[in-house]
C-alpha cells in the first residue's frame, strides 16, 4: 500500500471493494429464486413459445402480426394512448409535487395520503366506478341532462377521453412520487441565491427550480409511459372501438381464437418494445431515479 | 425517509404492476353454434334406455368438477341437475364458474385437468378440438334422443338450447316494437345506442345479413360462408352506435339501465332483466338465431367415468328439461318435457321460419377470416 505524507494508508486507485458479501446476503436467495422460477422461467417459455406453436412456425406469428393493418392500427393507439396519459398524469402531477413541498409537514403527509389511498383499492374496481360515473345514464351526465344544461348525453365513456381520466386516476401516484423524491432535495438556497441575483420569483422557478426536478419528472413520465403500455382493463371497459389497446388484442387471441403462438408473439413484441424505450431512456435519466434515490447528496 | 421512500416506491411499482396487468374480465367465449352441417354421430354399441341413463348407481366417495357460465345459468344448472344427483348418487360437486375453451386447453396442454364436466359454448367441441376432449360415452349417453339439428358431435351433446336474440328496452323506445333486426339497424325511428356481444362470432354478422335482408338459410351461402363485405358494409351504417359487452351480465346490465336501447342477448339475460331485476326490457323473438350449450369431458380428466354417468343423467328425458323450471332455456332430449310456465319464453317454442341456426363447423373451420374481418372493421 502507498502512504502518504501523513502516513495513513491510501488505497491504490482502480482498486475497489466489492459489494459487502456477508451471511447476510444469503437471505436475498429466495428472492432470486421466486424471480427465476415464477418470472424468469414464464417469459423465456412464452418467448420461445412464440417461435414454436404451431410447431413450424418460425417467425411466422410475427409477419402475420404485421401483415394485418388493424393491427398496425391499435399498436399505434397504443402509444398513442399511453403518450396522452404520461402528458396527463404531469400536468395534473408536478403540480401537486410541488404543493407537497411547500405546504406543512403534516398537510404534506396527508396530501401523500390522498395520493396513495386510491393506489391500495383495487384498479378493477376503480375503472368500473368510473364507469358509473362516466356513462350515459352515469352520474355525471344524470345531472347534466336533469339540470337541463344538455339534451343528450354528453360521450364521455367509449371515448379516448374516458380512457385518459381512468388511466391517468390510476397512474398518478407514479408520476407524483418520483417528482416529489427529487423536489424534496432541492436545496431551498438555490432559490433565495437566485433572488439575491435578481430574478423574479416566475423566473427563478423557471430557470432554476424546474431544471432541478427533470430527472423526477423523467422517471416519473417513463414509469407511466412504460405502465401505460401494458394496460388492459381500463381502456376494455371505458374505450371505445378506436381505442383498443394491444393487451385487448392478446386476450382475444388467449382466449377466442385458442391462438396462443400469436399471443405470445404479440407479447413478445410488447416486452421487446418496451425494452427499447427503456434503453433509450437510460440514455437520458438514471434508471436509478426511478426508484426515488433521486439526486445524490 | 430516504430509504423509507426508496422501499415504499419499489413496493408500489411491483404491486401495481402485478396489479395492472391482472384483470379478468375474460371475454366469455361464444355461445354453442348449431351445426346443421355436423355428421350425425352413431352411438357405439346398443342404445341406453333413458331409464338406465336416468338412474345412475351410488358413488360414494366421488367429487366431480362441473363448470359452467355462472350466474342465473349455473344456479339453474345446480338446482337442476347437481342437487337432485348428488342426493341420488352421494356425488359431490365443485363449482366453477369461469367456463373459458381457453382454460381447457391450458389445463390440457399441462396435463393438469381439473375441470371434469363442462358446459361449453356452440364454437368449441368439434374435430378440431378434438386433441382436447374425451370421446363421449355414447353407450350410456342416449344420443338418439337428442336433437340432431344441434349438431352433436364424439365429443359435445347439446344440454340446453337458448336463443340469440335482440332485447329492447321499452322506455328508450318509446312504446314502438321493432320487428326485426332491420329495426336494430334503423336509428332514425329507434334513436339510442345498440349493445353488441363483443365477439366475431357471436352472431353480430350474422343479424347485420339478417337486417340486409338475407334469407336465413342462406346465411351461409350453402357452405360458402357468411358474406363479410356485405355483413360489415351494413355494421358500418351504425358503427358509431355499438355499445360492445363481454359478458352476460354485462348486456343484462346495459339494456336494463337504458344504456342501450336495444341490444343483441341471449335470451336468459333478457328474461332475467325484466324478471329478476324487475327492468323493463323486452325481446323480439323473430329472426332469432336459435343455438345451443354443449358438455364436453376435457381429455385427462380423473374423472371421465363419473364425468359421463354424470352427463347421461342431464341427457335422459326425465332430467333435462329441468333446467327451464328456473330459467327460460330449453331441452335438447326431444321427449323431454319443459316446465308449463317457463314454456312461452323459450328459445325453442317461437321459433319459426324466420329463425335462424349457426354453422358451427363453417365458424369453426374459419375462425381466422371471420375474426381478422372482425378486427379489421372494428379498428378502421
Amino acid at each position: 500500500m502507498v502512504a502518504d505524507s501523513a502516513g495513513r494508508g491510501i488505497e491504490r486507485p482502480g482498486r475497489r471493494r466489492g459489494p459487502a458479501l456477508d451471511r447476510w446476503a444469503v437471505l436475498v436467495v429466495p428472492l432470486v429464486v421466486f424471480l427465476v422460477v415464477f418470472f424468469l422461467a414464464p417469459l423465456v417459455t412464452m418467448s420461445l413459445r412464440s417461435v414454436t406453436d404451431p410447431p413450424d412456425a418460425g417467425v411466422s406469428n410475427y409477419t402475420k402480426f404485421f401483415d394485418q393493418a388493424a393491427n398496425l392500427r391499435v399498436l399505434a393507439n397504443t402509444f398513442w394512448i399511453a403518450l396522452l396519459s404520461t402528458l396527463t398524469c404531469l400536468v395534473i402531477g408536478y403540480p401537486f409535487a410541488y404543493l407537497m413541498t411547500i405546504v406543512p409537514g403534516r398537510v404534506a403527509g396527508l396530501l401523500l395520503i390522498a395520493v396513495l389511498l386510491p393506489f391500495w383499492s383495487s384498479l378493477l374496481v376503480r375503472t368500473f366506478a368510473w364507469q358509473v360515473i362516466l356513462r350515459d345514464t352515469g352520474i355525471i351526465n344524470s345531472f347534466l341532462l336533469g339540470v337541463g344544461i344538455v339534451e343528450e348525453p354528453v360521450a364521455l365513456i367509449r371515448t379516448t377521453l374516458g380512457v385518459i381520466v381512468g388511466m391517468s386516476h390510476i397512474l398518478l401516484p407514479f408520476m407524483v412520487l418520483p417528482i416529489y423524491a427529487v423536489m424534496r432535495r432541492i436545496d431551498p438556497e438555490f432559490g433565495r441565491a437566485a433572488a439575491n441575483l435578481g430574478a423574479s420569483p416566475w423566473r427563478a422557478f423557471v430557470r432554476v427550480f424546474v431544471p432541478l426536478t427533470l430527472p423526477g419528472v423523467f422517471a416519473g413520465a417513463l414509469l407511466v409511459f412504460v405502465l401505460a403500455l401494458g394496460f388492459y382493463i381500463t381502456p376494455a371497459l371505458l374505450g371505445g372501438l378506436r381505442d383498443q389497446m394491444i393487451s385487448q388484442l392478446i386476450v382475444q387471441e388467449v382466449q377466442q381464437a385458442l391462438d396462443w403462438g400469436s399471443a405470445s408473439a404479440m407479447a413478445v413484441l410488447l416486452m421487446a418494445i418496451t425494452f427499447a424505450i427503456l434503453f433509450v431512456a437510460s440514455r437520458v435519466v438514471h434508471l436509478r431515479d426511478v426508484f426515488g434515490s433521486a439526486l445524490e447528496e | 425517509m430516504r430509504p423509507w421512500t426508496r422501499i415504499l416506491a419499489i413496493a408500489v411499482v411491483g404491486l401495481v404492476a402485478v396489479a395492472c396487468t391482472t384483470g379478468g374480465t375474460g371475454a366469455t367465449s361464444g355461445p354453442t353454434t348449431a351445426g346443421t352441417s355436423v355428421p350425425t354421430v352413431a352411438p357405439s354399441g346398443s342404445a341406453p334406455t333413458t331409464s338406465e341413463a336416468c338412474n345412475p348407481p351410488r358413488q360414494d366417495g366421488v367429487t366431480l368438477t362441473f363448470v359452467s357460465f355462472g350466474g342465473a345459468y349455473q344456479e339453474a344448472q345446480r338446482k337442476a341437475w347437481l342437487e337432485p344427483y348428488t342426493a341420488l348418487t352421494g356425488v359431490q360437486f365443485q363449482n366453477d364458474e369461469n367456463s373459458s375453451n381457453a382454460t381447457i386447453k391450458a389445463q390440457v396442454e399441462a396435463g393438469q385437468v381439473t375441470w371434469d364436466v363442462v358446459d361449453v359454448g356452440n364454437d368449441f367441441g368439434l374435430e378440431a378440438n378434438a386433441a382436447l376432449l374425451e370421446e363421449l360415452d355414447y353407450s350410456i349417453i342416449p344420443l338418439d334422443e337428442v336433437n340432431q339439428d344441434l349438431g352433436p358431435s364424439k365429443w359435445r351433446v347439446p344440454d340446453i338450447t337458448y336463443g340469440v336474440v335482440l332485447a329492447y328496452n321499452t322506455e328508450k323506445t318509446g312504446g314502438q316494437v321493432p320487428a326485426g333486426w332491420a329495426d336494430f339497424f334503423d336509428t332514425t325511428k329507434f334513436p339510442g345506442k345498440r349493445g353488441m356481444w363483443d365477439y366475431s362470432e357471436g352472431g353480430i354478422f350474422e343479424i347485420a345479413l339478417l337486417a340486409d335482408g338475407v334469407a336465413p338459410g342462406d346465411l351461409y351461402r350453402g357452405g360458402q360462408g357468411l358474406d363479410l363485405a356485405r355483413a360489415t358494409a351494413k355494421l358500418d351504417t351504425i358503427k358509431d352506435d355499438f355499445v360492445f359487452w363481454g359478458s352476460g351480465a354485462q348486456s343484462q346490465e346495459l339494456i336494463g339501465s337504458g344504456e342501450v336501447a336495444m341490444t343483441l342477448i341471449w335470451n336468459g339475460r333478457g328474461w332475467s332483466a325484466k324478471h329478476t331485476d324487475g327492468k323493463p326490457v323486452e325481446m323480439q323473438w323473430n329472426q332469432q338465431i336459435v343455438t345451443a350449450d354443449y358438455l364436453v369431458v376435457p381429455k385427462g380428466s380423473p374423472n371421465k367415468d363419473a364425468a359421463m354417468t354424470f352427463i347421461a343423467y342431464t341427457i335422459c328425458a326425465e332430467n333435462n328439461a329441468k333446467p327451464s323450471e328456473y330459467i327460460p332455456y330449453g331441452p335438447t332430449n326431444i321427449n323431454a318435457q319443459p316446465a308449463a310456465d317457463k314454456l312461452a319464453d323459450l328459445s325453442v317454442s317461437n321459433a319459426d321460419e324466420n329463425s335462424a341456426y349457426f354453422d358451427d363447423e363453417w365458424l369453426v373451420n374459419n375462425f381466422d377470416a371471420v375474426d381478422a374481418a372482425y378486427k379489421e372493421w372494428k379498428t378502421r
